[in-house]
């Protein structure tokens, strides 16, 4: 305490003492009726799980804490991907009661009340965890503006009415221009937020995505897609169906582990050289080729965006593929060979004719290497790749990490002109997921998933052969008749959701499922798949139309037996 | 006087009879026998996925060459000297342009030899007249009782 003798008068020396304990004593008194925390007093918790009437989790959820009547909470948390929360309890001792709100959009509120006994644990024993809370779903306006967004946004791409990213877009801006102005009007009219839809966008896919295409921008310059075609006439020797077994491998190869419509691009026109020079219809060498690129793009995880995409949703990596659904793809490819050649025994038992010289020379010209040097760096650039995905898991290198190694060393050491190679990606495709991603977001955060979901739960009864069946060939179906990328990425979530919720089956059997059906069922029709559609455009360029009749004649019996085939294998592996 | 036919072709099976034809007109009359193809990657716009133009369009243009490699060696044969052009771009477009620059006297369309025969019919006959109104020029299409004169 200050000496104040010296400053005040004289009789204030006796006061002051007094008043400065006085003020003392009541500030500590302050403090300690304000604080709600003291010291040494011990944290207490309500912890939880929210799910929905499903049992999965439900995610962002508001959870507001409420004692006594008080009308502002007492504490607040979201729930996590996994449903869970906590709550800390403030440190009154004057609780009486204890609530809590539960509130998402697109689910009913909830509210828990504690009894005597809860109430009793959170205040004497330090808190509780509660049982899970089970949310209802609550089908507003905004469900019907997300589900006839999606399917207006699939008729519009299945119709070709718009390019498929500017239907992505139209579906993104429809979703969020409700959302946020018709929200304002009618709480029910919300979808999702942006920040939400964003969460669902996966950036694996996208940077997986581009990386290839890079990878594949450099491997297209070198025309080593042209010159396997020709190695394959050359092996043949004027027989056909020789030719046309070497054609489907070198395809269903190339489409495995690069692209299948790049590969269609530039092998179709070699094909149809190979074909006039030898005399035999086109059609007989381009169709194998065409049902062969589908089949192998569905080998690998690289093969196919759809595979890209299925894989890293379910955390699937290359070598799984490999292990999992590569042996019952080539089996598959086998019978669609034999297929083939049954199904054009006419054609390939017909006389080869004898080509001029000048021909000759110009098919071996056409199908030269472009730049040797190119391709040896190349080569050895994705030879690593392959490497690395392969290897790199056991380093935790993901598929994604690899495909952007191998695009920066193709970038750095192959091809240094980079204008080129970004000219090379495509982006209005990486748009397009991404809008893609966000759509089906909104599709699932309304609840429209899990309701296809519980309806073939119902269907296949929780019979895990069963569901698998219906995964398969329902994905084939639907895929021949609407855009797979779309019609997979709605598919994932149902089939996460059939993999937690029917007994017995694999983490993994049902994508893969997926990936045989969403991919396998390309072949079923021209629009099946983009490989069917370019080459089906370039054989019209030169008088030999594959009409829509004529593809599903040859492509629905080889999606059938592929399909079959690709079943049992699953079946033998996984059950 | 020798005239220059400009046969329009694809290469394809039903393209031969019309090459065939035109060839057939080319020494009966010794005209100049000139094959004709427009190299056109707007079916790109089909994939939904990436893509080079650039390099497509070298690959058909390969192709292209081929098939016209093809058809001179048919009319040569034939005893017919033919040479062939290669454009890009849109067909009617071209083929206009490629009358007026090599000043060709007569154009020979094919018919359509497909399932689709009648509507694409319909189309090559309302081709055949807006050529001959921009140009002048007699469009033959072979089969026809009549041509564009």
């Amino acid at each position: 305490m200050k000496n104040t003798r010296t400053i005040l008068p004289a009789q204030s020396n006796r006061v002051l003492p007094w008043l400065a304990f006085v003020l003392i004593v009541g500030l500590w008194a302050a403090v300690q009726l304000s604080s709600p925390t003291p010291a040494h007093a011990t944290v207490r918790a309500i912890a939880g799980r929210v799910i929905d009437e499903h049992g999965e989790p439900v995610g962002d959820v508001q959870i507001e804490l409420y004692v006594n009547d008080d009308a502002e909470p007492a504490a607040r948390d979201l729930s996590q991907s996994d449903g869970s929360y906590v709550l800390v309890m403030p440190a009154r001792q004057d609780i009486q009661s204890v609530h809590i709100e539960y509130r998402r959009a697109h689910f009913e509120p909830l509210m828990w009340q504690a009894s005597a006994v809860e109430l009793n644990d959170i205040l004497e024993h330090g808190g509780v965890v509660l049982e899970d809370i089970a949310l209802k779903r609550r089908f507003t306006a905004g469900f019907w503006v997300a589900t006839l967004t999606f399917a207006g946004m699939l008729a519009l791409i299945a119709f070709e009415r718009l390019h498929n990213t500017l239907a992505a877009l139209l579906g993104i801006a429809v979703i969020f221009g409700v959302s946020v102005v018709g929200s304002a009007i009618t709480p029910s009219l919300f979808v999702i937020g942006f920040e939400q839809a964003l969460s669902h966008v996966d950036f694996n896919v996208i940077f997986l995505l581009l990386g290839m295409m890079i990878v594949i921008g450099v491997v297209e310059e070198t025309g080593v897609f042209q010159w396997l075609a020709y190695q394959a006439f050359r092996i043949a020797r004027g027989k056909v169906w020789l030719l046309v077994v070497i054609l489907m491998l070198v395809t269903t190869l190339l489409s495995a582990l690069l692209d299948n419509v790049i590969t269609m691009l530039l092998i179709a026109p070699i094909t149809i050289e190979i074909a006039l020079v030898m005399g035999i219809n086109p059609l007989a060498l381009l169709l194998p080729e065409i049902l062969s690129s589908n089949v192998g793009g569905v080998s690998t995880l690289v093969g196919t965006p759809t595979n890209i995409m299925i894989g890293t949703y379910a955390d699937l990596g290359f070598n799984d593929f490999l292990a999992n659904l590569t042996p019952g793809v080539l089996v598959a490819e086998a019978a669609l060979i034999g297929f083939m050649l049954l199904w054009y025994r006419k054609e390939y038992r017909k006389p080869v004719a004898k080509p001029s010289k000048a021909l000759l020379q110009r098919l071996e010209e056409n199908a030269r290497i472009k730049d040797p040097d190119m391709l040896k760096k190349a080569g050895i650039v994705f030879g690593v790749l392959i490497g690395l995905f392969i290897f790199g898991e056991s380093i935790h290198l993901t598929p994604t990490v690899s495909a952007i190694i191998g695009a920066v060393a193709m970038l750095i050491w192959v091809h240094p002109h980079i204008d080129d190679m970004m000219s090379a990606v495509d982006w209005t495709t990486l748009i397009f997921f991404i809008g893609l991603f966000m759509v089906v977001g909104a599709v699932q955060e309304v609840g429209l998933i899990s309701l296809i979901a519980k309806a073939i739960a119902d269907l296949v009864g929780g019979s895990p052969i069963a569901t698998l069946l219906v995964v398969i060939w329902v994905s084939a179906l639907f895929s021949g008749l609407v855009e797979n990328i779309p019609f997979a990425a709605a598919m994932l979530p149902v089939a996460a959701y059939l993999t937690r919720t029917v007994a017995g089956l694999d983490d993994s059997v049902l994508f893969y499922g997926l990936a045989i059906g969403a991919g396998l069922g390309g072949n079923s029709s021209l629009i099946g798949s983009s490989p069917n559609l370019v080459t089906a455009g370039i054989a019209k360029r030169v008088d030999y139309p594959i009409t829509f009749k004529r593809f599903l004649k040859v492509g629905l019996p080889a999606t059938a037996i592929t399909v079959a085939v690709a079943c049992i294998w699953l079946i033998i592996r996984f059950f | 006087m020798t005239m220059r036919i400009l046969c329009a072709t694809r290469g394809g099976e039903a393209s031969i009879h019309t090459q065939e034809v035109a060839i057939a007109r080319a020494y009966q009359d010794k005209d100049e026998l000139v094959f004709f193809y427009v190299v056109d990657v707007k079916f790109l716009a089909l994939a939904d996925y990436a893509m080079r133009p650039d390099l497509v369009t070298e690959e058909m243009d390969r192709m292209a060459e081929f098939l016209m490699t093809m058809a001179v060696e048919r009319a040569e044969s034939h005893g017919v000297s033919a040479t062939y052009l290669i454009k890009h771009g849109s067909f009617p477009e071209q083929v206009v342009q490629t009358i007026r620059e090599e000043h060709i006297g007569l154009l020979v369309l094919g018919m359509p030899g497909n399932d689709e025969s009648a509507f694409k019919l319909a189309e090559l006959q309302s081709l055949a007249a807006s050529i001959h109104r921009a140009t002048g020029i007699e469009v033959w299409i072979p089969g026809l009782n009549q041509a564009e004169k």
